[in-house]
């Protein structure tokens, strides 16, 4: 049995691995710019739905207010940039680092609320992040704030029409996500984060100490969102609150990891990599007629998944390895 | 003619064939949110563009105004002007990916956008980096032209502009009445537009030496604002200055009324108070409203273009045109006459031609007096104007010159 757990853990390993060989290599032979966008866009969310499974998924606390760390690590790392010359390289685990502490914060007085009313206490926090920014005139209020280009620079993470560089950039961002989402699924932290979700009282019965294993998922979980804003933040060169810390923000990072299979390590990425392009594709090639004809595909499809497969499109792939292995 | 001459010539004239078919269609491209919020404003855009393409290419009958008279752009060999519409959902990152997909895939030219300046902001970086020219239609935000971008162009006013013309007119109307304004009333919602159009207006208030009788922020789409009327009412400002959109609008207007309080002069910074539901949920409570605007559509004496441009737009929309709508007009004109004017599509150039310009405010339908950049992209001739309500429709009342009707002015009286 001990065996068997292993030897999953570590074929999927190999297969994350493989994924990343691929990836890495996947934009080389494409030079279109909007392609090489859709795949950073995807990777980008991969990672962001991966930081979102770790508190939601694997501890069972449901988060609408991600935005907030999102938001915050944007913030950080621009302001970081344009007021004091730090490099967004080094600039965006500052942010990180605050979208961790934040998510404590906001964990602090809210994780003794259970079930939906943490997942409401989420959304509260997260407007009020957004209402403070809005109006705060230090961070640019309601203007946002621009991010002035400075020629190309690894350290600045700009690059004037260049894509791989970010293509790198997020890609590294999601791979650490997952494998950090590998760590914990193996470890005694998973476990006991598993047991939270499962079953407070039993858990607690166990031994788990409950609060600290959902603060503990919280700030990994908000310091992997935080990363993913400051990422944002330089390759879209402009932040404003309505676009970084709005409360449609929230819904965009947990959908992946819901349509994907929540809790699992490969729902994330197979949900970011449905949703992204069908997303962007449809709004390029059918947004223009100004019909909505790309918002009704986009909801079609999440009305399918969640109707069809409510475990998520992952459990797709696993229910045909059963069905292998009972053959 | 010898074959080597022969050759020669039949091989000029196949290039010159090629140059031709090369320049029959210049592909320009226009981002607006289609879909989600402000997806009205986009898709009455998008009726506003067709129609100026249209009046370019010569597929609409021709008007008497800037680059209507069809035929295409001369200068290129009669090339016809096509537009690609993107749809940017009214968010910046998306609008960002769209104008990469429309300057790497579709070879636009140039690209006009955005409405909300937050996508503006996005789009404009992009437009930078790949060198192509952004005009801006609509976008109001002064913060726009205040970054020394060399590929953006704005030939419409920005809000501080807007905000100018209010406190000039209290200074012509003064010296033409007698009865100078003494105090104003402060009240905005509370995101960008309200809290950027509040802030100029203080600083203005401060600078005329117009004391600030009340300064009221309030929540945007609040399902109450009597609170709000009573304050205003015991501070009774010469002017109510309303930064509001149009359900709040609507509600401040009834809430005084509630309390039997009507201000003086109400002049508003255009948005709720310039559509059309304002004025028919308003009714008589709406007459004698001032707001200001890039658009006079009464200024035919000085702009006779208007009412067949107009005429020609409500065939199609079944609306009239509106302050963005006749700018999005405004622009497309100005950037196909700007290429006609470069001669070529080559990027260098229409960023030449487009700062060289010196456009005639006659040529337009606006009440401009001309389109002249900055070193900023920002055209110092367009001249705001001030309309008023009367009798359900819009007059323009300042610049006096531009005025069809006398100002209702009650102030002092």
């Amino acid at each position: 049995m001990e065996n068997g757990i292993l030897a999953r853990r570590r074929r999927e390993l190999i297969t994350g691995a493989v994924v990343l060989a691929a990836l890495a290599v996947l934009p080389l032979p494409i030079a279109d710019v909007y392609t090489r966008n859709l795949i950073i866009i995807t990777l980008l969310f991969a990672g962001l739905a991966q930081a979102w499974n770790i508190l939601g998924g694997y501890c069972g606390q449901i988060s609408l207010g991600h935005a907030l760390y999102f938001g915050a690590g944007a913030y950080v790392a621009t302001l970081l940039f344009v007021n004091a010359g730090f490099p967004p390289l080094i600039g965006m685990f500052v942010g990180g680092a605050v979208g961790g502490l934040l998510a404590l914060l906001v964990g602090w007085p809210c994780f003794r609320l259970s079930g939906h009313y943490y997942a409401i206490a989420t959304v509260v926090v997260g407007e009020i992040g957004y209402l403070l920014f809005l109006n705060w005139d230090y961070v640019g209020g309601a203007t946002g704030v621009y991010v002035p280009f400075k020629g190309d620079s690894w350290l600045a993470l700009q690059f004037k029409t260049q894509k791989l560089p970010y293509h790198y950039v997020t890609l590294a961002f999601a791979a650490a996500a997952w494998f950090a989402a590998w760590l914990i699924e193996g470890s005694r932290w998973g476990f006991a984060w598993r047991a939270v979700r499962d079953d407070v009282v039993a858990a607690r019965s166990l031994g788990v100490r409950v609060f600290a294993s959902k603060m503990a998922a919280a700030a990994i979980s908000g310091f992997f969102t935080g990363l993913g804003g400051a990422i944002f933040a330089q390759y879209v060169g402009y932040i404003d609150p309505e676009s970084v810390l709005g409360g449609q923000f929230s819904i965009l990072i947990a959908l992946p990891a819901v349509l994907g299979g929540v809790g699992t390590l490969w729902g994330p990425v197979v949900g970011a990599a449905v949703l992204m392009p069908v997303s962007e594709l449809s709004r390029s090639y059918l947004g223009g007629s100004g019909r909505g004809f790309d918002l009704m595909l986009y909801g079609a499809l999440i009305v399918v998944v969640a109707l069809a497969r409510p475990q998520g499109l992952v459990s797709l792939l696993g229910r045909r390895r059963e069905r292998a292995r009972a053959a | 003619m010898n074959r080597r001459t022969l050759m020669l010539s039949a091989g000029a004239l196949a290039l010159s064939a090629r140059a031709a078919r090369a320049a029959e269609e210049v592909v320009i491209g226009l981002v607006y949110p289609l879909t989600g919020n402000g997806a009205q404003v986009g898709l009455d855009a998008k009726v506003a563009y067709e129609l100026a393409a249209d009046l370019i290419n010569g597929a609409a009958p021709p008007i008497d105004t800037l680059m209507a008279k069809g035929g295409g752009l001369d200068r290129l060999g009669g090339a016809k002007v096509k537009l690609v519409f993107a749809d940017s959902q009214n968010d910046p990152q998306k609008a960002r990916a769209e104008a990469e997909r429309l300057i790497t895939q579709e070879k636009t030219v140039a690209i006009i956008g955005s409405y909300t300046s937050a996508t503006a902001a996005t789009i404009s970086q992009v437009t930078e980096r790949y060198e192509i020219p952004y005009i801006s239609a609509d976008n109001s935000s002064p913060s726009l032209t205040q970054r020394g971008l060399k590929w953006f162009f704005r030939p419409g006013p920005h809000d501080e502009m807007f905000t100018k013309a209010m406190f000039d007119f209290y200074k012509d109307i003064a010296a033409k009445t007698g009865r100078p304004v003494k105090s104003v009333s402060l009240f905005y919602e509370n995101s960008i537009f309200g809290t950027d159009s509040a802030g100029v207006q203080r600083r203005m208030a401060q600078e005329a030496g117009i004391a600030v009788a009340a300064d009221i922020k309030y929540v945007a789409n609040s399902p109450s604002l009597s609170t709000e009327a009573q304050k205003l009412k015991s501070a009774n400002g010469d002017v109510l200055m309303p930064s509001s959109y149009t359900s709040d609008a609507i509600l401040i207007m009834r809430a005084m009324n509630e309390i039997g309080y009507r201000p003086k002069a109400v002049m508003a910074q255009a948005a709720g108070f310039q559509e059309p539901a304002f004025v028919s949920g308003a009714g008589a409570l709406a007459e004698g409203v001032m707001s200001r605007s890039s658009f006079a559509p009464d200024a035919v004496k000085l702009r006779p273009a208007i009412p067949a441009v107009n005429a020609a737009y409500k065939a199609r929309n079944n609306k009239d045109m509106n302050d963005n709508t006749s700018r999005q007009f405004t622009a497309l004109m100005f950037l196909a006459d700007a290429i006609n004017r470069a001669g070529s599509i080559k990027n260098t150039a229409l960023q030449a031609a487009l700062k060289a310009s010196d456009v005639p405010g006659a040529s337009l339908i606006m009440p401009w007096k001309g389109i002249k950049f900055d070193e900023n992209g920002q055209n110092t001739l367009s001249n705001p104007v001030i309309v008023q309500l009367g009798g359900g429709t819009w007059h323009t009342v300042w610049p006096f010159d531009l005025a069809a009707t006398e100002a209702v002015w009650n102030v002092g009286t």
